[in-house]
This record gives C-alpha cells, structure tokens and sequence, in this order.
C-alpha cells in the first residue's frame, strides 16, 4: 500500500500554504517529509542525488500548491510530482553519464543505500537484505517495481510515466522479480518454473 | 507445463490469465508456491521502513528564498562569461574565414559557423563531451526566457533541435540495455554536444544578441 495513503491535510491547510502560510507549509512538509523521501530514496540509491531530488520536490510543491485542482487525493498529486523528479532524473543523460564515470570506482551501489546503524537483529537484516537486494537491480528495473509493487501503479500509468509500453512495464517487474528472488532465496534458483519462458 | 512468471504476476495482481493457466496453478503445488513466494516479495518491499527526510522544513525554505535573492548577479556573470565565449568564438572563426575563404562565405548562418568547434570535439572523449554537454547546459539554463512573440521560423528550429536532443538522451538514457558500444555512445555524446551548441546559439540570437 503506498505509503501516501492516509495521510490528511485539509482543503484550508492547503488554501493556507497556497496564501504563503509558514505554518501551514510546515504542517504540508511535515506531513509528506517520509514518504516523499523514501519514495526518492527507493527508486534513487544515491543519497546525494536522492537528497537534492528530495529538496527539488519540496521546492516545486510549496511553489506549485496553487496548480493543485483538488481533484483527486493531495498525497496522489504530491507523489506525481516526486516520481516526476526521478524519472526526470533517471531520463537525463547525466545520470547515465555518472555510471559510465563511476565505473572505475569498483563501489557497489547497493551499499550506498543501507545505512551503517542497522543491529544484529534479524528482522533489521531481512530488511537490509530486501533492500540490497532492491538497490542492486538496475534503475527503472527498480523504478517500476517500486512503483508497481509498493506505489500500487497499474503498468500502464508506469508507462504512460516512463515514456514506454505496458509491455516493456510488465518485462520490467517480470526481471525484477527474477532478480529479487535470485537475491533473496537463492536455493529457489534451480526451481525451474520462474523462467520468463512459458514451458519450463 | 508450468506457468511463467508473467502469468503468475498477472494471477497476483488480479489481471486476465487463460483459464486453463489460472486452473493449473491453482492444481500445481510448484506454481503455486511460486505465486506464494511473489506475494510474500511484495509484502516485504511494502514493508520496508519510511525514510526520514535529510533536509529540515527551514532549509528547503532557505533554498527556495536562495535563488530570488541574488539571481540577477549570477544570471548576469554567467550571461556574461556565455556572451564572451559566443563572441570570441565568432571573432576567431571569422577571422579564420577571412584567411581562408571567400567574402562570400562569411555570411553563412551562426549555426555553420561551429564547424571548426566539431571539429575539436571529433576526437573528444566521453567524459569531456559530457562536461562540455554540461557547460552548454548551463549556459542555456542561464539565459533570459523565451520571448513571447517570436518568429515561427525561430521557434520552429528551436523545436526541432531539442527534440532531437530529446531523442538522443533517450538513446544515452538505454545505453546499457541497449548494447551500445563506447564509440556508439562517443559519437551520440558527439551529437548532443553540436545540438547543444547550436541550440545556445539559437536562443542567443532569438534573445537579439549579435554575435
């Protein structure tokens, strides 16, 4: 379930920040801070790129309040505006540029995403381990499991999004479920009926 | 014949699957399992824990004050700096024509006038036509807005440059799927960075500056 569910601001909080009300943009940033960034963080592994695409979003939000129609839920449309953030990312041949210059850097970017201050618990390391596994597939691999997965997008609206087919949606989610479960169950491998095949 | 992952994904997600598909996973304990195991992926992703965000409510404020507090000064340096390359450039290709060629040539159009600027470019490399991409980027990013009325010949050729730069970033953007090899993407670099030149160019003369 997306993580943007449930969440309420009113129609006057949002008229309110529309008016330039500080307290009103607080309540709107305080609201959205953690689904907003988790949302970036996901389909973005680099913090660093994450966290400028984080301020981005909120920046576009607080200016752009007066676009939003009310037609529709504001966590829905506050959730476009950050996918649109990444995707526009993901699109822009600097993010393409900057794999091809770290690739001298031997530096997995999975690694980058899990932060040093998870316990020997094991549910924190399952959860490390979904999201290393999540931060190893390639970026709009990730992209439209997150979005399919966990956002509750339909392949179409992933589609419309990205500029591509339902088709290539659909052998998007396809792949990162393969990868997923290589990654975290890997004695399910030899089982022959995950592959993209029809006949196994 | 066991269902594919595509079948069993459509079958977690409550889409269209033939019936004799849905009725042997239903039968089959392999599928079955495997169906189970999407599921059971799913849930863990939708579990993972939310984020705290790393910049506080007073910095995304400060950040949006930062650019109406001293655009005018950076606009106008980079404008500046922007308008000096340009002009340069122009002056030393003229000149070079007037060595070269005749008078007739010099009243070519500005976009001609890159040649010899491609021709640096040829044997560059890609990390240095990404920056240069980067820097002619910038620049464009820099310039004053777009007039309101504008010839429709001038609008017209800016369309046309950048949706071919569009088509190209798309290209840049599926490298890896694509199997494109380093002098395939050396060259679309290549490509950008003459569209980007020629696109600043554009712009500059549609904002009426000579150069």
């Amino acid at each position: 379930m997306s993580q943007f569910a449930g969440i309420e601001v009113t129609a006057e909080m949002i008229s309110a920040a529309c008016d330039g009300d500080l307290r009103a943009q607080e309540t709107i940033y305080r609201s959205y801070q953690r689904p907003v960034y988790s949302l970036i963080r996901r389909l973005i592994a680099r913090p660093a790129i994450a966290d400028e695409l984080f301020q981005d979003t909120f920046i576009e939000i607080l200016r752009s309040l007066r676009s939003y129609s009310g037609d529709g839920a504001f966590g829905g449309w506050v959730r476009a505006i950050a996918v649109n953030k990444c995707l526009m990312y993901l699109r822009s041949p600097w993010h393409r540029s900057f794999a091809y210059l770290d690739a001298d850097e031997n530096e997995p970017i999975a690694d980058m995403l899990i932060d040093a201050a998870s316990g020997p618990d094991a549910q924190v390391q399952a959860r490390n381990d979904v999201e290393l596994a999540l931060a190893s597939l390639p970026p709009l691999t990730r992209t439209v499991v997150w979005l399919h997965d966990v956002e509750g997008y339909t392949h179409g609206e992933i589609a419309r999004q990205m500029g591509r087919t339902a088709s290539f949606s659909k052998s998007q989610l396809a792949r990162a479920h393969q990868r997923l479960r290589e990654l975290l169950d890997p004695e399910s491998e030899s089982l022959p009926c995950t592959h993209l095949s029809t006949i196994c | 014949m066991h269902a594919s992952i595509d079948h069993l994904l459509s079958l977690r997600d409550g889409q269209p699957v033939d019936a004799a598909t849905a009725a042997h996973v239903e039968q089959c304990a392999r599928c079955s399992a495997e169906l189970h195991k999407l599921r059971e992926t799913r849930v863990k992703l939708q579990s993972l824990p939310q984020l705290d965000a790393p910049s506080s409510f007073q910095e995304i404020q400060r950040a949006m004050v930062r650019p109406a507090a001293a655009p005018r000064r950076l606009v106008s340096a980079r404008l500046v700096a922007g308008l000096a390359f340009v002009t340069l450039t122009s002056i030393f290709f003229v000149a070079l024509r007037d060595e070269t060629g005749p008078v007739a040539e010099q009243q070519t159009a500005p976009v001609e006038q890159q040649t010899p600027s491609i021709d640096v470019i040829e044997t560059a490399r890609v990390p240095e036509l990404v920056a240069r991409s980067q820097q002619l980027e910038n620049l464009l990013q820099n310039l004053p807005e777009r007039p309101r009325i504008e010839r429709v010949s001038t609008a017209a050729m800016i369309d046309t440059i950048e949706g071919r730069i569009q088509w190209l970033d798309f290209q840049l953007s599926d490298t890896g799927d694509s199997g494109l090899n380093e002098e395939q993407t050396r060259r679309l670099w290549r490509e950008r960075v003459e569209l980007m030149d020629s696109l600043v160019k554009v712009r500059y003369a549609e904002g009426g500056v000579t150069f």
